[in-house]
């Protein structure tokens, strides 16, 4: 009942509400999302998909490194990309942060790596996870949405997928 | 059988699908039969897809009958989009929601002690975290031995090394101040690594020379290519080893390094040896002070240890030309803590198999082979002299 008391706008607008949402003391929280990345890690760790990689920067469970490879049959394939993941402590009720470390000429990824994915944004749901997002991103290489582009030189090139091809092996940099 | 389901509600238009509609609902098992689900299976229809624990005060939305702990739903609610997480259904608030306490029952029925099973999780969890740290710690050893290896072919030219087609690298004359270990228990940072070195072996002389007598400065200007991040995987698999003393035929004052080794697999209990000769003859050239060899690389900028070796200075031949593995025998422990000899020409990927099993580094022993003559280099410091034959 509590909620209906909150004002809407103010909950959306305070990156913090989702953390006090837990109704706990900052410190739990923390441990909830660290558990919840830590069964994530393990999932991940168990499922071995082709692919797609993931596992901790460091002994910071909140950073990690993921990789993606470009699928088959798309201009993508025998790319592989790095991006970083960043958690906030109000993971998984907000998105993580992702970006990518390799350079990606893509209609929906600008110059610093940043991703243009409804999912990272407000299409965000607290099931999506390091694995969904990543094969997310990795489906949107192939699949480039190319009515909002971040990159305008990229989406114009899309049309013509071998020079697009050809442009991307020849600027692709790890 | 297909009854007619929308009639219930006529405000509302049902979207069924054929198989909906056609399905027949299961049967009810009654007589103490025994279904098996995989505890897989299982776990995946009690758990929370939020927190991806098991559910805790399970939440059932009413359209969707999708669940969720209590908590974990109403923060969702509260923070993003008023949609149901697994199907984005409309969920307007709370009331979208109802206890689904038979729920509750059914799970505490399966677990009847929560705090056991979360514990079991507890478990589960600290092993994978323990597993993560010690990735990062390996890897960062692993660079750690790459780089002394770098700067130690730099140094010195082994003919007789450049001559196998296996490499080692390894890790036991610390001294390397840019292995960037965060843990306290990493071997390559502190002389003497924690309980790593066996009980009998004192303080290491040797070890500290080593590092005394300039493998510092070396890893700064030894180095001239920026370090490789990358692991680099290569075709053949590699396999890590902790070599120590032989603690029953070996001297506790003689050869009280353990090293650590990573090498490819396919290289053999002989390779080893011979590396491990060689990696003794160049560090009894080291703490005698003779570094004819090294000078010329080094512009001479080393002075004399002054003796301090303790160990004569009498020019006998420590020439490199002597390693073979021959001079070391490389001994494993069995069950009953036995020490039993490895044939030569056994792969350590072999020998890891047969022998060893357990996921942690392989431990070898080595002591010097007892019917051989040993070379004037390595004897210089050792007590008994060799069982000559």
């Amino acid at each position: 009942m509590a909620s209906q008391n909150v004002d809407p706008a103010a909950a959306a607008a305070s990156p913090a509400a989702a953390l006090k949402g837990s109704e706990s003391g900052g410190s739990a929280a923390r441990g909830s999302v660290t558990k919840r990345l830590q069964q994530e890690l393990m999932t991940l760790m168990m499922s071995g998909d082709k692919g797609i990689s993931a596992f901790p920067e460091s002994d910071n469970l909140f950073k990690w490194v993921g990789t993606i490879d470009g699928a088959q049959g798309t201009v993508y394939e025998g790319l592989r990309y790095r991006l970083s993941l960043d958690f906030p402590a109000g993971y998984p009720y907000q998105a993580p942060r992702v970006k990518f470390v390799t350079p990606c000429f893509h209609p929906n990824v600008d110059e610093q790596g940043f991703i243009c994915l409804d999912i990272l944004k407000e299409k965000w749901s607290a099931l999506y996870d390091v694995r969904s997002i990543l094969l997310s991103i990795q489906s949107l290489l192939g699949e480039p949405n190319n009515d909002s582009p971040l990159n305008t030189a990229a989406a114009e090139l899309w049309e013509n997928q071998e020079a697009f091809r050809a442009h991307l092996h020849a600027t692709f940099q790890k | 059988m297909a009854a007619p389901v929308n009639v219930q509600a006529p405000s509302k238009t049902w979207e069924l699908s054929l198989y909906e509609l056609h399905r027949s609902p299961q049967e009810a098992i009654v007589d103490g039969t025994e279904v098996a689900v995989s505890p897989r299976s299982l776990h995946s229809e009690l758990m929370c897809p939020i927190c991806l624990d098991m559910l805790k005060n399970t939440m059932t939305t009413k359209e969707c009958l999708h669940r969720f702990c209590s908590d974990c739903i109403v923060t969702a609610l509260r923070s993003g989009n008023k949609e149901c997480p697994t199907c984005r259904k409309k969920l307007v608030s709370r009331r979208s929601l109802r206890r689904d306490s038979n729920f509750d029952a059914l799970i505490s029925k399966i677990y009847p002690s929560r705090d056991e099973y979360e514990a079991h999780q507890r478990t589960v969890l600290e092993r994978l975290n323990r597993l993560h740290n010690k990735e990062a710690l390996s890897s960062s050893i692993e660079e750690g031995l790459r780089q002394q290896a770098r700067y130690r072919n730099h140094r010195v030219k082994k003919p007789t090394q450049e001559s196998d087609n296996t490499t080692f690298s390894g890790g036991e004359d610390n001294g390397d101040s840019r292995s960037h270990l965060s843990h306290d228990s990493a071997p390559s940072n502190t002389p003497h690594p924690m309980g790593q070195t066996p009980p009998e072996a004192g303080p290491s002389r040797k070890r500290q020379r080593a590092s005394d007598d300039g493998s510092g400065p070396e890893a700064d200007s030894g180095s001239p290519t920026p370090p490789l991040r990358r692991h680099k995987e290569g075709p053949v698999s590699e396999i890590e080893l902790v070599f120590r003393p032989h603690p029953q035929l070996v001297n506790a004052t003689d050869y009280n390094q353990t090293r650590y080794v990573k090498t490819t697999a396919n290289a053999t209990v002989d390779h080893l040896s011979k590396y491990l000769a060689l990696r003794i003859a160049l560090e009894e050239r080291q703490t005698d002070g003779q570094i004819e060899n090294r000078g010329k690389e080094e512009g001479g900028d080393k002075t004399e240890e002054g003796g301090s070796g303790g160990a004569s200075r009498s020019g006998e031949g420590s020439s490199l030309s002597n390693i073979s593995e021959k001079q070391y025998t490389i001994y494993i422990t069995t069950k009953g803590g036995q020490f039993s000899t490895l044939n030569g020409s056994l792969t350590l990927e072999l020998v890891n198999e047969k022998y060893w099993k357990v996921r942690k580094p392989l431990e070898l022993y080595y002591a010097p082979t007892k019917e051989q003559q040993q070379p004037q280099a390595t004897q210089q410091q050792k007590s008994p002299p060799p069982q000559d034959g």
